[in-house]
């Protein structure tokens, strides 16, 4: 708008070379503009290409296959079997299906709460440990954050075991004899409790050094402010900190949701959702009515109605992401 | 522009297509191998065997035999491991060009042959030496009548036991009846029972093939074939009066084994070795196990046939063990089971006996009766028992076995013997029907 403006309070002697230049840069601009134009799309072929054959293409044959019978024997002769929704009309006729759900909601729920207060807490405290000992606990971090989920598992189930597990050891030498051949996994609430542990050790550490990140770009002046306007550590928390971490809080919380929902591997390893089922959740029910079977269809039924819960779950947080988002490009 | 972009649109469909292609595989795959061709064998042949099964020396032999027979075949031997092989074996099957000999474990076979993905072996038992065959692995090969695998080896359980601490201890001769064992436990608990970590017999709670042995012995089992299908029979008196000694076992002998476990975790040949314990149930492959953490023990180790209720007559065993069977795609069938029938002679039998197992299809064990710990295997073999052979049977084993959770909560004392069995029943039955 102002250079235009310019441009007409120019002196008219000056017009004449200005105005065949615009058209020429136009035009040439409108030459070059198809390899120009086309050099996006090139640049993002490779991206689309990979994000189509890896995540769209499979996620298709996902919802095909929820529709098929599709077992060893169609899989090897390569039958198309089509059942209509009644794989999803087995699925939701199955009161455990459903017990089961809220099973793992009020399992994730737990898990994703519990791995947000602590690593906040965690965070915290970095900022303001002594860099030394800031360091030794960034690194403890690290390494339970690299163990493998498997290795993790096996050294939990040592650790809660009935006999020889240190835990019981260590409590009955405190003197709660109790735990002496106390069974941890003797029911569903006491497994999964041990297996929400498990998991929210594994996910404190990311959540952590997330929060961190956004509580050192938090200028110190801001603190030293709130300090000289007689605020309290309550306070300077709501006032300064919190500003600053709770749009990373909003999205670690949505991917430890995502994250938390579909655990399979600690749940699996502990006890294979047992005893009697009582610590299934959607993942293992869906490996037991499905994978371990052969029986694909209902698998991906399931798969799909997973899908669909966190759809739900997530509904609010996307809103949210993509508010944001036009807040930042404005 | 829009033409580019036209073009772009194109090749992303292209490529999305031919993704596809790849992706859904397997389809349309309607060649059939020409299993009547005339003979002169040619093409290659692939067999999968699984790690431990056959002993090296074997399958050099068998296989130069039948590179020498067949001089036109081209042998491609691959050894499998057990972890995840079911899934290995799903994709092979599926695939254009599967294997063309494989090993499935006994108790997974049903599933693939209920699902008609084995091809068909009845006209060929025969051959196979089928007169021979052990009858529980047969029974697993066999679906609806018809035969798609041939038995390859078995093992089966007893109870290795250490020979010095039983002679410390005064017994002379190894329990032959319950009675027995239960006495046998008591002299032991009276003369070591001062060490705290002393176990006159380990025992964990969700060994479930031992629970086997107990139930069959009762005249129980866990389910009967009613027509095609299986009906759970978990809370018979027969099963219960099997898993009520089971506990009787567990209090006796004052194991510290994980009720909640079973016998892999922890490994209990690796407890064994440790030294501390007289005794356990498990395969006399799990002496060598034990040997890893002591090797003097194998020296001092000896074992005797799971004890019956009546004096003299061991309990009947779980057969564990392999078929070998054909995949229905095999392009190379005939050669296939030219193979199986060099491998079923009892030249190659006696090679699996003196490899320390059951031999599938001869019944002549005299090979195993020079090694202390497979000739009471071999002969308890005779007794032997297979799990029912419903194709849901893998996914009981694969997934959450109602057997391993009844034992725990008799045991813990968590739910009744009733309420236990009733509860295993309900899951098993709803396990065997399945969707």
């Amino acid at each position: 708008m102002t250079s235009t403006k310019d441009v007409a309070a120019m002196p008219a002697g000056n017009t004449p070379p200005a105005s065949p230049r615009v058209p020429t840069l136009r035009a040439r601009r409108r030459r070059k503009g198809f390899g120009d134009s086309v050099l996006p799309y090139l640049l993002l072929a490779p991206g689309v290409l990979a994000i189509g054959a890896l995540l769209i293409w499979p996620t298709v044959q996902l919802v095909m296959i929820s529709f098929r019978k599709l077992d060893l024997r169609e899989l090897v002769t390569g039958q198309l079997v089509w059942v209509g929704v009644s794989n999803y009309g087995d699925v939701l006729g199955d009161p455990e299906f459903w017990e089961v759900t809220v099973r793992t909601l009020v399992f994730m729920g737990a898990v994703v709460a519990a791995t947000i207060v602590v690593a906040l807490f965690i965070a915290l405290l970095m900022k303001q440990l002594n860099p030394v000992v800031r360091v030794l606990l960034q690194v403890t971090l690290v390494v339970a954050w690299a163990t493998p989920a498997v290795a993790a598992t096996t050294v939990f189930q040592w650790i809660f075991d009935q006999q020889y597990g240190i835990l019981n050891k260590t409590l009955a030498l405190l003197g709660f004899d109790g735990f002496i051949g106390h069974s941890w996994f003797s029911d569903g609430p006491s497994t999964l409790t041990v297996i929400g542990l498990l998991i929210t050790w594994q996910a404190v550490p990311f959540v952590a050094f997330s929060l961190y990140a956004g509580l050192i770009g938090v200028p110190r002046e801001q603190y030293e402010a709130a300090g000289i306007d007689g605020a309290g550590p309550w306070q300077t928390f709501r006032a300064v900190s919190w500003p600053a971490i709770q749009p990373i809080l909003t999205i670690v919380t949505f991917l430890s949701v995502i994250w938390d929902f579909r655990v399979f591997t600690q749940v699996w390893a502990i006890k294979q959702g047992g005893p009697d089922g009582e610590s299934t959740t959607l993942p293992i029910y869906m490996y037991l009515k499905g994978i371990a079977g052969s029986h694909f269809g209902p698998a991906a039924a399931i798969a799909m109605l997973m899908l669909l819960v966190l759809v739900i779950l997530l509904a609010r947080y996307i809103q949210l992401l993509l508010r944001s988002k036009e807040v930042d490009l404005k | 522009m829009k033409r580019w972009m036209k073009l772009a649109a194109g090749a992303v469909a292209i490529s999305l297509a031919t993704a596809g292609c790849a992706g859904s595989g397997g389809s349309g795959n309607t060649a059939q191998s020409n299993a009547n061709a005339p003979q002169q064998l040619s093409g290659e042949l692939t067999v999968w065997l699984m790690t431990g099964s056959a002993p090296e020396p074997l399958t050099n032999a068998l296989h130069k035999e039948f590179q020498d027979a067949n001089p036109g075949v081209k042998i491609k031997y691959e050894i499998q491991q057990w972890n995840g092989i079911q899934q290995k074996l799903t994709t092979a099957l599926a695939s254009q060009t599967p294997p063309d000999v494989i090993e499935i474990g006994n108790t997974q076979t049903p599933a693939f042959a209920a699902q008609g993905v084995l091809a068909d072996l009845s006209d060929s038992v025969n051959d196979l030496n089928g007169g021979q065959w052990l009858k529980g692995l047969k029974d697993s090969a066999t679906f609806d009548g018809k035969t798609y695998g041939m038995p390859f080896y078995a093992a089966n359980r007893e109870v290795i036991y250490r020979k010095d601490l039983f002679e410390q201890a005064g017994i002379t001769t190894p329990p032959a009846s319950r009675d027995e064992w239960l006495a046998a436990i008591d002299k032991l608990k009276a003369k070591f029972g001062s060490d705290p970590d002393f176990q006159a017999l380990y025992l964990p709670g969700q060994y479930w093939y031992s629970l086997l042995s107990f139930i069959w012995d009762e005249g129980g089992d866990i389910a009967k074939a009613e027509g095609k299908n299986f009906k759970s029979t978990l809370n018979s008196t027969e099963a219960k009066a099997g898993l009520e000694f089971y506990k009787k076992l567990v209090d006796a002998s004052g194991t510290k084994a994980p009720k909640d476990n079973d016998e892999a975790t922890p490994q209990q040949a690796g407890i064994y070795g440790g030294g501390k314990v007289a005794m356990f149930i498990g395969t006399p492959g799990e002496v060598a196990t034990a040997a890893k953490t002591d090797p003097t023990i194998k020296d001092k180790t000896a074992a005797f046939a799971i004890p019956g209720k009546s004096a003299g007559k061991s309990a009947p065993v779980f057969l564990g063990g392999s078929n070998l069977a054909i995949p229905v795609n095999s392009k190379n069938t005939a050669a296939a089971k030219a193979y199986l029938k060099l491998l079923s002679g009892q030249k190659y039998q006696t090679e699996i006996a003196k490899g320390g197992y059951v031999p599938g299809t001869s019944t002549d064990i005299s090979a195993l009766s020079s090694d202390p710990f497979a000739s009471v295997m071999a002969k308890a073999a005779q007794n032997g028992r297979a799990v029912p052979s419903s194709p849901k049977w893998g996914e009981v084993e694969s997934g959450q076995n109602p057997l391993k959770d009844m034992m725990t909560a008799y045991l813990t004392g968590k739910k009744s013997i009733d309420q236990a069995t009733t509860d295993a029943n309900a899951a098993l039955d709803k396990l065997l029907a399945g969707s």
